[in-house]
């Protein structure tokens, strides 16, 4: 008898706790985004950027799952320690990588779209970006409200690793990856 | 002399739309699985326990499905990239660093603008035979009210229309896609860039059905001077120069394998592009 009263309002509780789930994950990107846009305004100059901008991103970006990801099946092969390594050469590229597209005092407008959840535990936010006059569709997935991957212009960031990583992989193992990413690193900016 | 002169000029007459046209495909196939990511999910299904798990694992196997493209031309496309690679450092990059340092980014954003308007019947021909006849509309829509209200298209006020504002890219090998027809091989143009057999032959209706072309056409081969044809096209290299050296930076700036990198961005661009 209990359970027939119950059924409908935990029927009707689902979609509720789901959608409150897509709207803390919008909440929690344009928080980052703000922080984000915060640190590189006080930035002295772009060379400093990558170290200012590491604490934030650290907050809200999942560096270990995108490692992980970029590296695919063979990350299983990977010791504990070259686990850590290759996490801190692939969050230090993605910083690098990601200071390297800010111009002093430009703030991108952005349009934030409905977010949606394709799995369980995920949740996409679509956006729409106009940066330096230039208009680009960016989607953050999320995953435990922290960044897991950027999709730009249909382009995953993790997708686009994981096709150069697994290569590296095939060829000289988790040392491989190491040692290019090590040199993808050192490279002269 | 001559024929060399004429050689040149058609070299770089056909570099400069294809170059444009590209240009947003180049960022930008097959959604299938390829037979390499097909051959290592076979492999793997005859591997221990632990590496059945390890494919099955959804954190670790969401990005084995992600598109990408064949390329059984990998050496021939290499060396091209290479000789690509060299092209945009010493010859494309100074001439960009050149053309942003003359003209101010206010004014290079109205050129850009212009020569995006005036492809409007790549657009409209494009969305006409995938069927997307609304859609050809809003562009049509978008021409005028950006070529009447726009001072010839230097400035879009269609964008604070939202019916008209943000129409996706369309382009010839985008509507072969919406076709059915596959991308066949991966290829690395000279000059060009990523691309494929099928968006390479894309590339040629895209060049046609571009104005900047037509002059060219009307007067190829005309007995009196008409030099000046070879002016719009090359406009439309140079404008576009900066945005393909800026989208090339960040495709191999960071990258691990640069050629990977390009091929990978280029199959998902793509395979994203014809969805829309």
């Amino acid at each position: 008898m209990t359970l027939r009263f119950l059924l409908p309002l935990l029927l009707a509780a689902a979609p509720l706790a789901a959608s409150a789930q897509l709207a803390e994950a919008q909440t929690r990107l344009k928080s980052a985004v703000t922080e984000v846009l915060t640190v590189a305004d006080r930035a002295g100059s772009r060379s400093s950027l990558p170290e200012k901008l590491r604490p934030v991103l650290n907050k809200y970006v999942s560096f270990e799952t995108m490692t992980k990801r970029a590296v695919g099946p063979g990350w299983r092969q990977f010791t504990p320690a070259q686990q850590q390594q290759a996490t801190q050469l692939f969050s230090t590229l993605i910083i690098r990588s990601y200071s390297g597209k800010f111009t002093p005092g430009e703030h991108p407008a952005i349009t934030y779209q409905t977010a949606v959840s394709p799995a369980a535990g995920r949740v996409d936010v679509p956006t729409s970006m106009v940066y330096l006059g230039s208009q680009y569709s960016v989607t953050y997935r999320m995953e435990q409200m922290r960044i897991t991957d950027v999709v730009i212009e249909g382009v995953s960031l993790i997708a686009n690793y994981r096709s150069q990583l697994d290569a590296q992989f095939k060829k000289g193992g988790a040392n491989g990856v190491i040692s290019s990413l090590t040199q993808s690193v050192s490279r002269a900016q | 002399m001559k024929y060399r002169a004429f050689t040149l000029r058609l070299l770089l007459l056909a570099a400069t739309s294809l170059l444009t046209d590209c240009s947003t495909q180049a960022a930008k196939t097959a959604v299938k699985p390829t037979a390499k990511a097909k051959s290592m999910a076979a492999s793997s299904k005859g591997k221990a326990t632990d590496k059945m798990l390890a494919v099955k694992d959804d954190e670790l196997d969401e990005y084995a499905t992600a598109p990408d493209i064949s390329d059984p031309l990998e050496k021939l496309n290499r060396g091209t990239f290479w000789v690509n690679d060299q092209l945009y450092t010493f010859i494309f990059r100074p001439i960009s660093k050149g053309y942003q340092l003359i003209l101010p980014r206010p004014v290079r954003k109205g050129i850009d603008n212009a020569f995006e308007n005036v492809k409007y019947p790549v657009r409209v021909v494009n969305c006409t035979l995938q069927g997307k006849f609304k859609r050809a509309g809003q562009e049509t829509g978008k021409f005028v009210v950006n070529t009447v209200g726009g001072v010839g298209g230097i400035f879009r006020p269609a964008q604070r229309i939202p019916a008209l504002a943000n129409l996706p890219e369309e382009d010839t090998a985008q509507t072969f896609g919406k076709w059915g027809i596959p991308n066949g091989p991966y290829l690395v143009l000279p000059f060009l860039g990523p691309s494929s057999v099928r968006d390479g032959v894309g590339l040629v209706g895209d060049y046609v059905l571009n104005p900047v072309n037509w002059p060219y056409f009307r007067w190829h081969g005309s007995r009196t001077n008409h030099d000046w044809v070879i002016v719009p096209p090359l406009a439309n290299t140079l404008r576009s120069t900066p945005a393909q050296m800026e989208l090339y930076d960040t495709i191999t700036k960071d990258a691990v394998d640069t050629y990977l990198s390009a091929r990978s961005a280029y199959s998902q661009n793509r395979a994203e592009a014809i969805k829309k």
